[in-house]
């Protein structure tokens, strides 16, 4: 590494790129060639498990990666599958060309789609849960009544696509065709910041928050994508099956969909697949099971979320079994920090006036005036209950004051916009550290970026130029950052392998991501031994030094008397006093209330 | 196995604890003797509360901890409760859905029913402020009062130990007297406490002999009587660790 | 016809009732909600069916039997499915543990009992008559479960525990109480009261193991309505259920009503998150 910092030489690959590529490829190679040594019996298992794996790639976007419990998502495969069908059969109006049916069909899908998942903003985990499973069950009650349409427990024949896709190998290349290119699109979205994005949400959504993640408006798109790839597999699902009734889909689809990617594992694109092949090929191993499959899947998904909820992809995960090495030390470099963030900015102060907060009966602040002026450290201290992380809170957008505002260059902050904070440049860690504990270092650094990018999904989606020059940008400004809080060593390690201490210089250097004009910090040295204290006092003041305005709320008192340009003492949300160190330290109320008196 | 009164009655050595991976303690040790009042002072985040928890069982922890001759290895709050060490937790919490006396009949929950009714009476009978609203949801009691009903709960075991956590926390002055007083009186009646506090004069005004614990280790070890108390508290908390007394 | 609906309504509604009660015990125990409640009401009419029907055994021993089976079920959700889980440190992974324990039981009831509705026995011998038994027993279930959880909760001793553990489960815990044994024993006693629901409603519903997804759904409305863990509130909203979805089915038919309900049911959820009353006791922060 050279002494300005890591060139891009050493800027490591996408982690999924070399792991996941080859047993990818091999599975490719293995499709292409099917014909020559399978029978149309196996022809016509590989076509489902293409088909159903085209609706899964989809949905992993939103259990795998999102973490939504959408169990009734078989809804979508259903409404996919009638659409093709009646309008490719000609029951209400003209018959259209079957390719025009599924484009139809997918425009509806997603619809619909973002109809379903919507609630999921608004529903605890269970409640929507259960909302999806209303909506499998009354999408097929509705196949069953409107006979009109979709001719009742009849049913409807499914469309027949043109030669040279009318065949069973012709159809069979079809439906692979579509599969290989869901995985290549789900693949991209996996290792773009809308990947990251989702599982921030899942795993760490404070922290994707306090990175700017909208996460409304990315869990929409995605159960757009999901739905439309859906209702498209339904309509390959109808021409599978030839003829199609409402009792073809049954719960039992649903959940082998929902099964599949989670024994493939989450915030996978491997992992699910061979989820998906596995429990469609499953029943055909062993005739007499199959009867027993839905039980087995079941079986299965007890074992897994028990023993090994990291599912398949985790068991696949051979690069993060090596040990690391065992004494490990953070040694920041103060020297990049200059690099990375914006010096000549030319912001005005943040502050509070006369903020006021109560809740219920308890005033947790009572009036309180704060300056905080960029380039300076201002610490935060005070006894428990005093008002400090409210304080913090309040700034960073999760409670409304009652009284007072809080203002950035004089302008107001407008309250719970917490999103919005990132995009005004101010960035925050947490008291206990939210880290996405499945995703590498370097990606949960990345997550800090995410608003950096520009990039469209759909750009994402099929790895047009802007995205490719997003990810080289955020990946090398993130290790940069990683160089600078001294970690660039562990950059391609899962998270939830890091020792305490790590994690917090990991938030520090995802707050670093966007080069913030103001930074606000959680008691980040609890649980750090003196020496990691000693380095992150460096490390914050160089911070401030290169022009952000730091706040510091915290206990330990070497840490506030070493750096800060400013002290304010908070006791029962007043301000107690307000000065240098050097003032503070010596006001006998201070000394008495901090130490508890 | 009779224990001396030179004995300690709970002894704490190199006790660590933490949560999750984030670990407040590091080899901490303490003695508290039958009958006294030890104070455990320390600035916020140094440990004082998981300490106590760590004791009492409610987090795992690494060391040792002996009680009345007994090794309380792997005791989770239930047994621990059983040898004769309690603890009332901080913030008053009581269950509010349910009378004082409905309170402190659960905390006998082990005892058989007669045993129960007489022990809540004999602990009402210490505690006339609360005795009066025996009927009365916890919901309409003030802090003060609950906080008693915290401490009542715990004595209905008839503790050889009690362990007090922050019990002045959200009261009001004459409250935080109301309950230093129940402390008095145990120590007189023979019971020891280990006593939390953030109010440094009140806990020296009560306690015979202080610890101080900082950034996860005890920096302070003295008798109440010492002179010069307060200046060595500040230095123990200011200081850099591994400054004993 | 208005007495027809106003009785089935009633009736449906007493049984949607009791399994939302049933998910509120499992859920003031361990803040946990359980896929299983549903399906141990399925049980309740399976399992009647088989001990009394097919194996002919008199009416009083089928009965307990089938509640020590509903409290076996109870048990082994709280082993298997939830235990395990509460340790972890991702808390969601109950929907997934409880959902993989219904469908194995569901899917093995469809196996080895029948995928076909088989129907349930006759438990009095009274001639059928307007306010018939298979009306009235749901009612006499849903009023005794109540009245029996109020004195529980309110005069006993191990009622009192439920509620201290249900509103503040740390300070239980640091009490000394028994907080394992308790959680089990709430369970139990959940899968009793869903085995009862299923039993008095057997004659309504058929022993059918796709009562289990229903019951799920429908038994799930009562509690998102009536608040979390608050029983007062699902019994009211169970029997409002119960009332529309007969109305809606007598003037619209079964698969129009189903939608109605679904759709009253999404909306309001989406106006009022937690519920039109709220959970019944503020949880300490």
């Amino acid at each position: 590494m050279t002494p300005l910092g890591p060139n891009r030489a050493d800027v490591p690959a996408p982690a999924s790129a070399f792991g996941a590529a080859v047993p990818l490829l091999a599975l490719l190679v293995f499709g292409v060639t099917l014909p020559l040594f399978g029978g149309g019996y196996w022809g016509v298992i590989a076509t489902r498990a293409c088909v159903y794996w085209v609706l899964v790639s989809g949905l992993n976007l939103v259990v795998g990666f999102a973490g939504q419990i959408a169990i009734g998502w078989v809804a979508l495969l259903t409404l996919g599958a009638y659409t093709t069908s009646v309008l490719a059969a000609g029951n209400v109006m003209v018959a259209l060309p079957p390719y025009l049916a599924l484009a139809i069909a997918a425009v509806l899908g997603a619809i619909f789609g973002l109809i379903v998942g919507l609630p999921a903003l608004r529903l605890r985990t269970f409640y929507f849960a259960i909302t999806t499973l209303g909506f499998a069950t009354i999408v097929t009650q509705v196949a069953l009544a409107w006979q009109s349409v979709t001719g009742g427990g009849v049913g409807v024949p499914g469309p027949v696509l043109p030669e040279p896709f009318a065949s069973q190998w012709g159809f069979y290349y079809f439906c692979f065709g579509l599969a290989a290119i869901c995985t290549w699109m789900t693949a991209n979205i996996a290792a773009s910041r809308f990947g990251r994005a989702l599982t921030a949400i899942r795993d760490a959504e404070v922290a994707a928050e306090a990175s700017g993640i909208a996460k409304p408006k990315l869990l929409g798109t995605v159960f757009l994508f999901a739905g439309a790839v859906a209702a498209i597999a339904g309509g390959l699902f109808a021409s599978l099956q030839s003829y199609i009734t409402p009792d073809a889909f049954t719960l039992d689809l649903s959940v082998l969909f929902f099964i599949a990617i989670l024994i493939g594992g989450r915030s996978s694109i491997l992992g699910p697949l061979l989820g998906t092949v596995l429990l469609t090929v499953l029943p055909e191993f062993a005739a007499p099971l199959v009867a027993w499959s839905t039980f087995l899947y079941a079986v299965l998904l007890l074992i897994i979320v028990l023993a090994i909820p990291g599912g398949i992809a985790e068991m696949l995960d051979f690069e993060n079994r090596r040990p690391l090495e065992s004494d490990r030390a953070i040694v920041p470099r103060p020297d990049l920090v200059g690099r990375l963030l914006d010096a000549a900015s030319e912001a005005g102060p943040l502050t509070l006036e006369q903020v006021a907060l109560s809740f219920g009966g308890v005033r947790a602040i009572d009036g309180l005036d704060l300056e905080i002026r960029p380039g300076q450290v201002h610490g935060l201290i005070g006894p428990n209950g005093s008002g400090k992380t409210t304080t913090l809170n309040v700034i960073s957008g999760y409670y409304v004051p009652q009284r007072g505002a809080v203002r950035l260059n004089g302008a107001a902050l407008a309250p719970l916009a917490r999103e919005a904070r990132a995009h005004r440049r101010i960035a925050r860690t947490f008291q206990t550290p939210r880290i996405v504990g499945c995703a590498t270092v370097l990606e949960n650094v990345m997550i800090g970026g995410t608003i950096d990018g520009c990039g469209t999904f759909v750009e994402s989606l099929l790895s047009l130029p802007r995205h490719r020059r997003d990810e080289t940008m955020l990946r090398t400004t993130a290790m940069l950052a990683l160089a600078s809080v001294g970690l660039e060593r562990l950059a391609v390690v899962r998270a939830d392998r890091l020792q305490h201490a790590e994690l917090r210089f990991i938030e520090i250097a995802r707050a670093l991501m966007l080069r913030p004009k103001f930074l606000l910090l959680d008691e980040p040295a609890a649980g750090l031994s003196a020496e990691e204290i000693a380095r992150l006092a460096t490390l914050l003041l160089a911070i401030a030094r290169a022009g952000t305005g730091v706040l510091l709320v915290e206990h330990h008192p070497d840490l506030i008397f070493d750096i800060c340009d400013q002290v304010t003492v908070l006791n029962l949300g007043k301000t107690l006093a307000a000065g240098t160190p050097r003032e503070i330290r010596s006001h006998r109320e201070v000394v008495n209330a901090y130490l508890g008196g | 196995m009779p224990i001396s009164a030179a004995d300690p009655l709970l002894i704490v050595t190199g006790l660590a604890s933490g949560y999750g991976k984030i670990r407040v303690l590091a080899g901490v040790n303490l003695k508290v003797h039958a009958g006294e009042v030890v104070a455990l002072l320390g600035p916020n985040g140094a440990g004082k509360t998981t300490l106590l928890r760590a004791v009492s069982g409610l987090l795992p922890r690494q060391g040792s901890v002996h009680f009345a001759g007994q090794d309380l290895a792997g005791f989770g709050p239930r047994e621990t409760v059983k040898a004769g060490l309690a603890h009332v937790v901080e913030g008053h919490r009581v269950f509010t859905q349910l009378s004082v006396v409905d309170n402190l009949m659960l905390s006998a929950y082990d005892l058989p029913r007669r045993e129960r009714s007489a022990r809540a009476e004999e602990v009402l009978a210490l505690f006339p402020e609360i005795a009066v609203k025996r009927h009365e949801r916890t919901a309409w009691l003030s802090g003060g009062q609950q906080q008693i009903l915290a401490v009542a709960q715990e004595l209905i075991r008839r503790p050889r130990l009690l362990m007090l956590d922050e019990p002045s926390a959200g009261l009001s002055p004459v409250l935080v007297d109301r309950v230093l007083d129940v402390v008095q009186r145990l120590r007189e009646a023979g019971t020891a406490v280990l006593l939390v506090e953030q109010l440094i004069e009140k806990a020296l005004g009560v306690a015979d002999r202080v610890y101080a614990l900082a950034r996860g280790s005890i920096v302070l070890e003295s008798r109440t009587s010492e002179a010069d108390l307060p200046q060595l508290l500040e230095q123990a908390y200011m200081a850099t660790p591994a400054r004993h007394a | 016809m208005i007495t027809s609906i106003v009785l089935s309504g009633t009736a449906m509604g007493c049984i949607y009732a009791l399994i939302a009660v049933t998910y509120n015990v499992m859920f003031s125990a361990s803040r946990v909600f359980s896929f299983t409640a549903g399906t141990l009401g399925m049980l309740g009419g399976v399992l009647g069916s088989l001990f009394i029907a097919r194996m002919g055994m008199p009416l009083v021993p089928g009965f307990l039997l089938v509640l020590v089976g509903g409290a076996l079920i109870g048990i082994v959700t709280e082993i298997v499915a939830v235990r395990p889980v509460l340790r972890s440190l991702d808390q969601h992974l109950y929907v997934l543990s409880t959902l993989a324990l219904a469908l194995m039981i569901q899917q093995f009831t469809a196996i080895e009992w029948s995928t076909e509705p088989l129907p349930f026995p006759r438990l009095f011998d009274m001639p059928r008559v307007e306010f018939d038994q298979q009306y009235w027993l749901p009612m006499l279930a849903c009023a005794s479960v109540i009245a029996g959880l109020e004195l529980l909760y309110h005069y006993t001793l191990i009622g009192h525990a439920f509620v201290a553990i249900a509103e503040d489960n740390y300070a239980a815990r640091a009490l000394g109480l028994p907080e394992r044994r308790l959680r089990m024993t709430s369970f139990a006693l959940a899968g009793v009261i869903g085995a009862l629901a299923g039993f008095a409603g057997g004659e309504m519903l058929l022993a059918f193991f796709a009562n289990a997804p229903m019951l799920t759904f429908y038994g799930f409305v009562p509690v998102a309505l009536g608040g979390m863990g608050n029983n007062r509130g699902a019994v009211v909203a169970g029997l409002l259920l119960g009332l529309f979805q007969q109305s809606a089915n007598f003037l619209v038919g079964g698969i129009f009503a189903s939608v109605a309900v679904f759709t009253v049911f999404i909306i309001v959820l989406l106006a009022r998150p937690n519920g039109l009353v709220g959970p019944s006791m503020q949880r300490r922060v």
